[in-house]
C-alpha cells in the first residue's frame, strides 16, 4: 500500500513553464523592445521574425518541457525513505530516508492557492554544496502533504506503520495541537518601517546595475546616448527631477515588495520547531526544528538603533533552509524591548539578560589602530595629489578613532554555566547568543603587540548552514581569554562528563 | 596561567618546511632570473641587480630559515581524553581547543615530500571547522587518528 506511486497535480506543469518562463521574461522583453524600436529600419523586418519565430519555438519547447517534467515526476513511500523519480531526458531516482529529512518547508504560490495546493522543500542536512532543496514536490495536494509529514513522523519515531490505522494517532496528535501558540506576528505599523527603512532601495538598483551589464550588447547605447545628450538641454532641474521620481518609485516598489513578502509575518512553536509563516500573494511556510538552531543574534543598526527597533537572526544548521543563506531573519524587525519575552518564550533555557563584562580600557588603540596602517599612506597619497581638497582625507583619522572607540565601548561578554554571549559592532550592533554545547570551537588568537599589552581575543565558531560563522570576542584580558578556554574545555565541567556516556 | 599543549610536531617536519622554503625561493629566483634578464637586454641599471639579489637572499633567509624555526618551535598540539589542544602561528598565536564530541571525522594525508621523510598530515574536522596538525611520524599521526576516532565516538545528534 505504501508502494503506492503519486503523481504531482498537472498544475505543476504550468508552473515549470511559468518559472522557467520567469527567468528569462527580462531578456525577452529587452530584445522585444530592442527590435521595435531601434534595429527595423534598413535592416529588415525579416530578421525580427526569425527572433519571434525562434522565441515562439522556444517558448512551445519549455511549456512542452514543463508537462514532461511533470509526466515524468513520480514519488512514493518505500523503507523508511522518500523516493523520487524524475527527469526530462535522463530518468533519475533520489532516494531520501526519512531519518535524514530535517524539515518540510511548505510555499503556496497564487498559481497554489485555488486548488488548495502546496509546494514542498525537502531538505536534508547533507553536506552537499548544491543550493537547491534536496527535493521539491511543485504542486501537491496539503493532505498529501501532510501524508508526507506522517510518513517521516513515523520512520522517525519507529512507529509501526498499523498505529495509524487505528485511534492510537488521535493520542499522539493531541498534545501537539495543544503546543501550538502564536509566538509573534508582526504589526502593520512595523511592516511599514520594515519596509520603508530595508536596503530594498540599493538592492533594486544593484539589480538594474548587473541587469544592465549582461545585457549590455543587447542594449543601442549610442541611440541612447543621443537621447541622453537631447534630454540634458532640457536642463539640469529636470534631470534631478527624473532622478529624484525614479529614486522615489524605487523606494515604493521596495516599499510594496517587502510588504508582500513579509504580510503577516507570524512565528509559531509548535512541537520543538519555530514554524514561520509570511507572504501575502505567495504565502511561505518555513519550519526550523529548535535542535538545528546554533545561535541567535540581534542586529541593530546604527539608523534603526535611534529608533529603538532591532533585527533578531537565527543560524541554522544545515542545507538550503531559507533559499539564499541560512541566516534566518527570525524577527525581522521589533522594538527592542520586545525581543526578550520572545525570545524567552522560543527558548526557555537560554538566559536573555546578560550583564556584560566590557572590554578593557587599555585594548582601545587595538580597535583602530591597525587601520592607520592602510590609511596613512591612502591619505598622504591623496593629500598630494588633489592637493588643497585632498587634504579632507585626514578626516578619516579622527572618524575612525571614534569608531574604533564606539567599537571597544560597545563589545563585550557574558557567560554563565551554558551560554555565552558576545556583543559586538563593526557598524551594526550585534549581540550573539550560543550555547556552550553549540560551539565547535575556540580560537585564542594573541598577536605580538596584544602579547606586549597582555590582552588577547577570543575566536568562536559555530555551525551555520553548511559551514562555520566565527564570532570573535576582541582584546580582552589574557587572563580572562585563559579563563574562557577553560569554561569551554569539557573535562573541568562535571556536569558535562555525567551527559556523555563515553563508556 | 594554562599550560602550553605538551606535544611538539616531528624535528622531520622542521625540514619539510625548510624544503617547501627551498622551493618556494627557487620560485622567487626564477622571477628575480627573469627581471634581471630584461634588465640586462634593456636598461642595464646596476641598482634593479642589487635589489633584485636583495630580495632573493631576503626570501631565502625568511622562508628557508627563520620562518620555518619559528613555526616549528611554536607548534604544539595534544590530543587529551576529551579535548584536542593545538597552538601555532608566526606572528599571530592561535589557541585552539576543540571538544572530542565536535569532532566529525578524522584524515591523514601524505604528500610525495612528506612521504619521503615518513610523515603525515592529521586534519581533524568539526562540523563547521577544520585543523591540521602537519608533519606526524606516520605511525604516530595514523596511531592519532585512531585514538581521536574512538574518543570521539560519542553520539550526538544535534551537531
Amino acid at each position: 500500500m505504501s508502494k503506492e506511486k503519486y503523481k504531482l497535480h498537472p498544475i505543476s506543469a504550468v508552473i515549470n513553464f511559468v518559472k522557467v518562463l520567469k527567468d528569462m521574461i527580462i531578456p525577452f522583453v529587452v530584445v522585444i523592445a530592442v527590435n521595435g524600436f531601434g534595429g527595423s529600419k534598413d535592416s529588415g523586418d525579416w530578421s525580427s521574425y526569425i527572433m519571434y519565430g525562434i522565441y515562439g519555438i522556444i517558448l512551445i519547447f519549455l511549456l512542452v518541457s514543463g508537462i514532461i517534467k511533470w509526466k515524468r515526476f513520480r514519488y512514493w513511500f518505500e523503507e523508511e525513505e522518500l523516493r523520487i523519480e524524475y527527469g526530462l531526458f535522463v530518468k533519475k531516482k533520489r532516494y531520501i530516508p526519512f531519518e535524514r529529512i530535517q524539515s518540510l518547508n511548505y510555499t503556496e504560490g497564487i498559481l497554489h492557492r485555488p486548488f488548495g495546493l502546496v509546494k514542498v522543500k525537502v531538505e536534508t542536512a547533507g553536506g552537499g554544496a548544491t543550493k537547491e532543496a534536496d527535493a521539491e514536490l511543485t504542486a501537491i495536494t496539503k493532505a498529501q502533504a501532510d501524508q508526507i509529514k506522517r510518513e517521516m513522523l513515523q520512520a522517525k519515531n519507529k512507529l509501526p506503520i498499523e498505529l495509524d490505522d487505528s485511534d492510537e494517532p488521535v493520542v499522539v496528535q493531541q498534545p501537539v495541537k495543544e503546543e501550538k501558540r502564536a509566538v509573534f506576528k508582526m504589526s502593520r505599523k512595523d511592516l511599514f518601517v520594515l519596509a520603508s527603512t530595508s536596503g530594498g532601495v540599493g538592492v533594486f538598483f544593484s539589480g538594474v546595475a548587473v541587469f544592465a551589464s549582461q545585457f549590455s550588447n543587447v542594449i543601442p547605447y549610442e541611440a541612447i546616448y543621443d537621447e541622453i545628450v537631447v534630454f540634458i538641454r532640457f536642463g539640469a532641474l529636470i534631470v534631478a527631477l527624473a532622478i529624484f521620481v525614479v529614486l522615489l518609485i524605487a523606494w515604493i516598489v521596495s516599499v510594496v515588495l517587502t510588504f508582500i513578502n513579509y504580510y503577516e509575518f507570524t512565528i509559531t512553536v509548535e512541537d520543538e520547531e519555530i514554524i514561520i509563516t509570511r507572504g501575502l500573494l505567495e504565502k511561505k511556510k518555513i519550519t526550523i526544528p529548535l535542535s538545528r538552531i546554533q545561535g541567535i543574534r540581534v542586529v541593530e543598526n546604527p539608523l534603526r538603533q535611534v529608533m529603538g527597533y532591532a533585527t533578531v537572526i537565527v543560524d541554522s544548521a544545515g542545507g538550503s533552509l531559507a533559499e539564499k543563506d541560512e541566516k534566518i531573519r527570525l524577527l525581522p524587525l521589533i522594538k527592542k524591548a520586545k525581543i526578550t519575552p520572545i525570545l524567552q518564550e522560543i527558548f526557555p533555557d537560554l538566559s536573555f539578560n546578560p550583564v556584560l563584562t566590557k572590554i578593557p580600557r587599555k585594548s582601545r588603540k587595538f580597535f583602530y589602530r591597525l587601520d592607520y596602517v592602510w590609511m596613512i599612506p591612502v591619505s598622504a597619497a591623496v593629500s598630494y595629489f588633489f592637493y588643497p581638497f585632498g587634504l579632507f582625507s585626514l578626516l578619516l583619522f579622527p572618524l575612525s578613532y571614534v569608531l574604533g572607540v564606539w567599537q571597544q565601548k560597545t563589545a563585550g561578554y557574558f557567560l554563565n554555566e551554558r551560554q555565552l554571549v558576545i556583543q559586538y559592532r563593526l557598524f551594526s550592533k550585534v549581540m550573539v547568543w550560543m550555547e556552550k554545547r553549540r560551539i565547535q570551537s575556540m580560537t585564542e588568537r594573541t598577536t605580538l603587540f596584544q602579547k606586549r599589552a597582555n590582552v588577547s581575543s577570543i575566536i568562536t565558531t559555530i555551525k551555520s548552514g553548511v559551514t562555520g560563522d566565527s564570532t570573535t570576542i576582541p582584546h580582552i584580558e589574557k587572563s580572562d581569554a585563559e579563563m574562557l578556554l577553560n569554561w569551554y574545555e569539557p573535562h573541568r565541567r562535571v556536569s558535562i562528563e555525567k551527559e556523555q556516556p563515553l563508556d | 596561567m594554562r599550560m602550553e599543549p605538551i606535544n611538539k610536531i616531528s624535528e622531520k617536519g622542521l625540514r619539510v618546511w625548510r624544503i617547501y622554503g627551498i622551493f618556494q625561493t627557487f620560485i622567487a629566483l626564477l622571477v628575480g632570473i627573469g627581471i634581471s634578464t630584461v634588465n640586462f637586454f634593456t636598461g642595464e641599471y646596476l641598482w634593479i641587480y642589487i635589489v633584485v639579489g636583495g630580495i632573493v637572499l631576503l626570501i631565502a633567509y625568511l622562508l628557508i630559515y627563520l620562518f620555518p624555526k619559528v613555526r616549528w618551535m611554536r607548534w604544539r598540539y595534544e590530543v587529551r581524553e576529551q579535548e584536542i589542544e593545538l597552538q601555532h602561528g608566526l606572528f599571530v598565536v592561535k589557541r585552539t581547543l576543540v571538544p572530542m564530541v565536535r569532532v566529525q571525522h578524522v584524515d591523514t594525508e601524505q604528500g610525495p615530500i612528506l612521504r619521503k621523510y615518513d610523515l603525515a598530515s592529521i586534519t581533524i574536522s568539526t562540523a563547521a571547522t577544520n585543523h591540521t596538525i602537519p608533519a606526524l611520524i606516520t605511525a604516530e599521526a595514523d596511531e592519532l587518528r585512531g585514538r581521536i576516532s574512538v574518543l570521539a565516538r560519542v553520539a550526538e545528534d544535534d551537531v
